[in-house]
């Protein structure tokens, strides 16, 4: 009978255990298709009035009368800056290291998941994207991993037993 | 018998553990990413010189899962380690390329690592 019960509370905790598990792998960083842009969304800039400096961050869903919440269109492709405290001078990442002249143009990744920073570590995003007015949610995962033993035997293979040409 | 099955559960629980601790590796909103974030904003992410190559200091993109970043120098005990608080994000805070002003050039003869001005800046997450 004891055991029995040490069996049922053993069974009770593996239980517990699968379910934490599973709330640790969903912990996934979510990127939703907010506007996040740099040029001010929506102004009325036919009229010269495209709102404050360039610069300023502005969120798709702010600034809408009466609460109302909207799916905007998510930005085509959005750059990553420095902060900090009394910069003397702020770095953009795409194009790293620094701006290429005005005159050469400017690269655009237009779909995130692809971006070479994604693969700087072992992580998994899921995108949310809204379209048709908010009605439809599509969800996109991406799971950056290069398998241990794969990625050592690629190694071997580049380094010992390729032939260089 | 049970004890058989009491074992075989034990030993499911110990490897249950295992891929727990697997799974929990990285996240962005740890208390150590805040803690960076804090860290970052009461100083600049770069130094006090500039890149002769770029003729600006370089941020060096690293991943965010970079903590900490070695400086070498002439010297004893010169040769430390400091943590990497400073990571790329979103909104523009402004001009992205001011010019020369308060940098200083890489000596000559440089001394130490910092004096390159190529600094480290954590990739976003």
């Amino acid at each position: 009978m004891r055991l029995s019960l040490r069996i049922t509370a053993v069974a009770a905790a593996v239980m517990a255990f699968a379910a934490s598990t599973q709330n640790v792998s969903a912990q996934e960083y979510i990127v939703s298709s907010q506007v996040v842009s740099d040029e001010v969304v929506g102004g009325d800039c036919a009229n010269g009035n495209c709102g404050g400096a360039s610069g300023d961050v502005v969120s798709g869903d702010m600034g809408i009368a009466g609460g109302a919440r909207t799916y905007g269109h998510p930005h085509l492709f959005y750059n990553y800056y420095t902060h900090g405290y009394s910069n003397g001078v702020n770095a953009q990442m795409y194009v790293s290291p620094q701006p290429v002249p005005p005159f050469v143009g400017h690269t655009f990744m237009t779909y995130q998941p692809l971006e070479p920073h994604q693969y700087l570590y072992w992580h998994k995003d899921t995108y949310h994207n809204h379209y048709d007015g908010g009605r439809g949610l599509n969800r996109t995962r991406a799971v950056y991993y290069s398998p241990p033993v794969g990625t050592a035997v690629q190694n071997v293979y580049w380094n010992w037993l390729r032939l260089p040409r | 018998m049970n004890r058989k099955i009491l074992l075989q559960l034990l030993a499911l629980v110990a490897v249950m553990c295992g891929s727990v601790e697997q799974a929990s590796a990285e996240h962005p909103y740890t208390y150590t990413h805040r803690w960076a974030q804090r860290a970052a904003a009461t100083y600049p992410w770069h130094g006090p010189y500039y890149n002769q190559q770029y003729q600006a200091p370089v941020a060096l993109v690293v991943p965010p899962t970079a903590q900490m970043r070695q400086t070498y120098s002439w010297g004893v005990s010169q040769n430390l380690s400091y943590p990497i608080h400073h990571q790329f994000g979103v909104g523009a805070p402004g001009p992205g390329y001011s010019g020369l002003q308060g940098f200083r050039p890489t000596p000559q003869w440089p001394s130490h690592t910092d004096q390159f001005g190529t600094y480290y800046v954590r990739g976003p997450w």
